[in-house]
């Protein structure tokens, strides 16, 4: 009994199995997401969440986070979506990945359902993941039974209720919560959480951990179909450009996204299998053939950081260069050896 | 209606009831994990809190026992707890959950969601005091909380009704008549905490009463890609709110249907959602939810034997309010004496929310009970029979014109 | 008349401090009449999404008691005066806060104005404007629609110079004077009173007919009641089979949301010159409103029930003025492109090569620290 119940465990841990597509013109042309949403133009969630529908396919099953890309993005009668899709509290991402992938082997195990892998993956944007959610999130990492993905959409502020700072806004931004005045400049004094390495370093048995950018759309798309495969509970965190909250010209919005990760604001990187990969211009930073541009270039192109003084800029620049000159895995684990 | 002295002299029969169930020494807790068991839940969660945890440790053992198959997930909240078992409900599975206190606070936002997008958790309370200052013992306070917001709610007094109100409970919550969701309330200590004598039906006589949960279409999945709550405003909420009306208000006549049928297969369960107790002739009646009925059904019985007619109606269901029930039941009455086990703070009369209903369901009818209005027996403090003579003594008071008044209400059992 | 209402319909985020001036200007004003009034915006609107069509609204009374009936609505339905921040939006807006297509002037009352910012004609404003069925005046002020963000203003005084027209063409509402003294007291800035009053000067009214504009049907959509909702917040998704259009055999047209299209946000559009797409996928993979339709040939056309205007593609595209975006009030329909080219190459060419021409500037926000006040030098020189 014992044996055959690992057994039976076991064949329920298949996944589908979704190979990278190797360059964009590999790229299939069906889409899983199309349109009716309402986001902004130039909105890279939504451009993130039709890459992450067309990478696991039509056997997928979407959960959403209250947040833009539940707001905005899915409304009533004017869904996007192609695919199952269903909206979760705010602090539930991970507690929806995993009641629906618990759901759905439970009446497979029990020959309720045709027994087939089907994805689960859980959306939420910085609000709902880096801050409220991450406890969930946390606990759905240790669920390694379960195979599910959770993406988080961090478009660094509570962007749908009107651009409030979140434990994901990056140091000084202004936002509707931390607006700079005549007496104080700097409102939001936080420096912006290191989500992804935290829960890869927090959840060993978590078997990939990810960052990635809208602006790299087929490294994203690729990533999200090797989180599908691999099996277990997943986790990739996105950094999303935000023309209204990060205040830009929308047609910038492909751009700003390469110039954090040009300027190494936004290291892109892979755990798998507790092995560290950084990948694109992130891993030419590292090995020292591309040198990081000024964070100046970030900045300056951005409405949220125009109250910022050289001093602040200097400032967000040693910070920076700390990640990539003095962590103990540059632009991944902080702390340097004692 | 059930005959009030069939009840008073009904025994437990050594042998169990119809063939096939099994007499068992278990406590409510235990008594509803049998039935995650018989109704083969597909997917629990559990979140340690006194006193519902009894209930999480039967069903734990159980699975570890090979006894019953079910994902069970032990979450880091309660949020998480009711949050993970809403989704596998989604996607089609038969869930289980529970809390008590604070923790279903915790859970509060879950709670409404998933009455919202009509899901058919079945949940047991183990009915707790809420925090500050953490005591362990009943007050009805936590499950009443979600009343207003679409969730079924039945409290039970025994072990056997523990585990006879649940089978019925997934039947109810379950039908695509209803598809909303359903607390069962166990006082803290009394039912979760204590063992009693009772009849746990085989699989096939349970595989003959509750059919499979079937969402069809409204099952999230590949092969039914819908998109579910999407966000909608003012142009909707009230479409929305509307039809969860008339899903509450046809809950009414499934629960009848289960009843009758359970009777029917089971050989018990009673009257739907109000037990008569000693009625018939009544001119006071006592009106109170859960283990109170045993202290109150004592002191009936005594105060009959003095000549005093007076009875009992324990409310079993108070979601969907049993307001032609109790209509029907305290109408010829001439004062009802209601112990509220919760508070409700600056309401009406200060009184508890039974009351409160009780005296709104009350209010059409031509001849009116006076009405007393009670608090006994929060943070578990124990109801004793004498205690409910003085309530009842009160209702007599009130009846014949007395000093006692229909406009406050009185705290039985507090130290001044 | 004891109570009016001042309709402002604008870009979200763009234009939204924009309008709360106005609106604000106008309550604020006619305050130095004597009268009471409030200004807000549609909370339906809110929160706004970039370019999405928006409202904020301005109601005065003679007395708080007839004030009292609009306290507590969304959307004040016979405005006196509606102005329009970008007349991109006079082909129709569809707006977060219902379904379909509202005609610009659906909200405007009997006799009223439609103000709009533009640099076009009149007479061409009008064509693209639906067909009222009751005469009305158009009031244009001349003037590129003012985009800037919602963190950096761009203050070009667009908002002081619109309240300089309204106290032109509705002085019942507020007078000059009134709105040049609570301009002055607002902003202290001699230089924005200038403004409005030159405004004022300069604003040509014309009169439009019942029957003048554009017969388009706009597109709607019926709401359904409880009994035919589905039960537990269910909707179905769209469908997963790609569309079957005549012609596109072996190209591949996704399945759109029928209820909400989004063109109606779009200031600018993509203009494609198929002659020199290298077939790259960019422009259809970075997307995020998935509006390129793959073509039987693999080409790739923007969708212009889907598109947005965003502008993405044209900033990913690797060929030289292969993608353009070109101001959205230079064309009448919205009609496949690459439809037009397979039928007459020579001819889409022309008219590929006149629409990019003929482009006048328009910004959608902010660029880089510093750029407002640039714009502004560069637009007073």
């Amino acid at each position: 009994m014992a044996e055959a119940d690992v057994q039976n465990l076991e064949d329920f841990l298949a996944t589908q199995v979704l190979d990278p597509w190797k360059g964009p013109k590999k790229v299939p042309a069906e889409e899983y997401f199309t349109s009716g949403h309402r986001t902004c133009q130039g909105c890279e969630s939504a451009q993130l969440m039709k890459l992450m529908a067309k990478a696991g396919g039509p056997r997928s099953i979407v959960l959403g986070a209250t947040g833009c890309m539940y707001v905005a993005n899915t409304t009533y009668y004017s869904t996007p979506w192609q695919i199952p899709w269903m909206h979760t509290q705010l602090g539930s991402t991970g507690s929806a990945a995993t009641g629906t992938a618990a759901g759905l082997r439970a009446l497979m195990r029990k020959g309720k359902m045709k027994k087939e892998p089907i994805n689960v993956i859980a959306v939420c944007g910085d609000g709902g993941g880096v801050d409220m959610g991450l406890s969930a999130i946390s606990a759905a990492l240790q669920h390694t039974q379960y195979n599910l993905l959770i993406l988080l959409y961090d478009n660094e502020s509570y962007a749908n209720t009107d651009i409030q700072v979140s434990g994901s806004s990056p140091y000084g931004a202004n936002t509707t919560f931390s607006t700079p005045g005549k007496a104080r400049r700097i409102m939001h004094r936080r420096w912006k959480k290191n989500t992804a390495a935290m829960l890869a370093a927090g959840h060993p048995e978590c078997k990939y951990v990810a960052t990635v950018c809208t602006a790299y759309p087929v490294e994203a798309m690729n990533s999200v179909r090797k989180a599908l495969s691999i099996g277990g509970p997943t986790f990739i965190h996105s950094l999303d450009p935000c023309p209204k909250g990060w205040d830009y010209d929308p047609k910038y919005s492909h751009e700003l996204g390469e110039i954090a990760v040009e300027t190494g604001i936004w290291p892109l990187y892979e755990v798998e299998d507790g092995k560290l990969k950084m990948y694109g211009r992130s891993k030419r930073i590292v090995s020292g053939q591309f040198k990081r541009r000024p964070v100046r270039e970030y900045l300056e192109r951005q409405g949220r950081f125009a109250h910022f003084t050289d001093e602040d800029i200097e400032f967000f620049q040693a910070k920076t260069d700390e990640m990539w000159e003095k962590w103990l895995l540059p632009g991944v684990i902080p702390f340097a050896e004692a | 209606m059930s005959p009030a002295k069939a009840t008073a002299v009904k025994r437990v029969e050594a042998t169990g009831g119809p063939s096939g169930e099994t007499e068992e020494l278990i406590s409510g807790s235990e008594a509803i994990a049998h039935v995650c068991r018989l109704a083969d839940v597909d997917v629990i969660t559990a979140y340690p809190i006194r006193p519902y945890d009894t209930v999480m440790q039967c069903v734990s053992q159980m699975i570890s026992n090979g006894d019953f198959d079910c994902e069970f997930i032990v979450a880091e909240s309660e949020h998480s707890q009711f949050e993970i078992v809403k989704h596998a409900s989604a996607v089609g599975a038969r869930v289980f959950c529970g809390s008590s206190g604070v923790g279903w606070f915790y859970a509060f936002e879950a709670l409404a969601v998933t009455a919202g997008l009509r899901l058919p958790m079945v949940a047991m309370v183990g009915n707790r005091a809420l925090d500050d200052p953490g005591a362990f013992g009943v007050e009805h306070n936590d499950a009443l909380a979600v009343r207003d917001l679409g969730w079924m709610l039945a409290w039970v007094s025994t072990a056997q009704e523990a585990l006879d109100t649940a089978l019925i409970a997934y039947r109810v919550a379950e039908d695509p008549r209803v598809f909303l969701p359903c607390a069962i309330s166990c006082d803290g200590a009394f039912l979760t905490h204590s063992q009693a004598i009772v009849n746990v039906p085989s699989q096939e006589m349970v595989d003959g009463f509750l059919p499979p949960y079937d969402r069809a279409e409204k099952q999230l999945h590949p092969d039914n890609p819908i998109t579910i709550a999407p966000q909608a405003n003012e142009d909707w909420l009230m479409e929305m709110r509307r039809q969860n009306d008339m899903a509450a208000r046809r809950a009414r006549d499934v629960i009848i249907e289960a009843y009758e049928d359970f009777g029917a297969k089971f050989g018990r369960g009673g009257e739907p959602f109000i037990e008569r107790y000693m009625m018939e002739d009544a001119e006071v009646a006592l009106v109170g939810m859960g283990t109170l009925a045993m202290p109150v059904k004592v002191a009936v019985r005594k105060m009959r034997e003095q000549g005093k007619k007076v009875g009992f109606t324990r409310v079993r269901w108070f979601r969907p309010f049993p307001t032609q029930e109790l209509q029907d039941a305290l109408g010829g009455t001439k004062a009802v004496a209601v112990i509220d086990r919760d508070y409700s703070f600056g309401s009406t009369f200060y009184s508890g929310t039974l009351t409160n209903e009780l005296r709104s369901a009350l209010y059409p009818l031509e001849s009116r009970p006076k009405i007393v209005s009670t608090i006994a027996g929060l943070g578990g403090r124990e109801v004793t029979a004498d205690n409910v003579i003085e309530i009842a003594g009160m209702a007599f008071d009130v009846a014949e014109g007395g000093d006692v008044s229909e406009e406050d209400t009185y705290w039985i059992g507090v130290r001044e | 008349m004891s109570t009016a209402s001042v309709e402002v319909v604008y870009r979200g985020i763009f234009q939204k401090t924009m309008a709360k001036n106005i609106c604000r200007g106008v309550v604020l004003a006619a305050r130095k009449e004597g009268k009471i009034g409030i200004a807000f915006g549609r909370y339906s609107d809110s929160p706004e999404r970039n370019g999405i069509p928006a409202k904020q609204f301005a109601v005065v009374s003679d007395s708080e008691e007839e004030l009292e009936e609009h306290l507590s609505r969304y959307e004040p339905d016979n405005n006196d005066v509606t102005i329009v921040a970008d007349d991109t939006l006079c082909k129709g807006v569809e707006s977060w806060a219902w379904y379909g297509l509202q005609p610009i002037n659906k909200l405007l009352g009997d006799g009223g104005t439609l103000v709009v910012t533009s640099t076009q004609s009149a007479n061409k404003l009008i064509k693209t404007i639906h067909r009222k069925g009751s005469p009305y005046d158009l009031a244009i002020v001349k003037a590129a629609a003012s985009f800037s963000g919602l963190w950096v203003y761009k203050d070009d005084h667009t908002d002081v110079r619109l309240l300089g027209a309204l106290a032109k063409v509705a002085p019942h509402i507020v007078s000059l004077d009134s709105i040049t003294k609570a301009i002055s007291e607002q902003w202290k800035d001699e230089s924005k009173v200038a403004s409005a009053m030159k405004a004022y000067d300069m604003v040509e009214s014309t009169p439009v007919g019942a029957d003048q504009g554009s017969d388009a049907e706009p597109f709607s959509f019926s709401m359904p009641g409880w009994t035919k909702m589905e039960e537990g917040l269910v909707i179905r998704g769209i469908d997963q089979k790609p569309q079957e259009v005549p012609g596109w055999d072996g190209g591949y047209v996704p399945s759109r949301n029928p209820t909400f299209k989004k063109f109606s946000t779009r200031t600018m559009r993509p203009v494609i010159n198929f002659d020199t797409c290298t077939k790259c996928t960019l422009c259809w993979l970075s997307c995020p409103d998935t509006c390129f339709d793959i073509t039987p040939d693999g080409f790739y056309d923007a969708n212009m029930e889907a598109c947005c205007g965003c502008g993405v593609c044209e900033a990913v595209c690797p060929v030289a003025e292969c993608v353009t975006m070109v101001n959205e009030e230079a064309f009448e329909d919205n009609d496949s492109q690459w439809e037009m080219w397979t039928k007459d190459t020579a001819g889409y060419a022309a008219w590929l090569t006149e629409k990019i021409a003929d482009k006048p500037t328009r910004s959608h926000g902010f660029h880089h620290v510093g750029q407002y006040a640039e714009e502004i030098a560069d637009e007073s020189r």
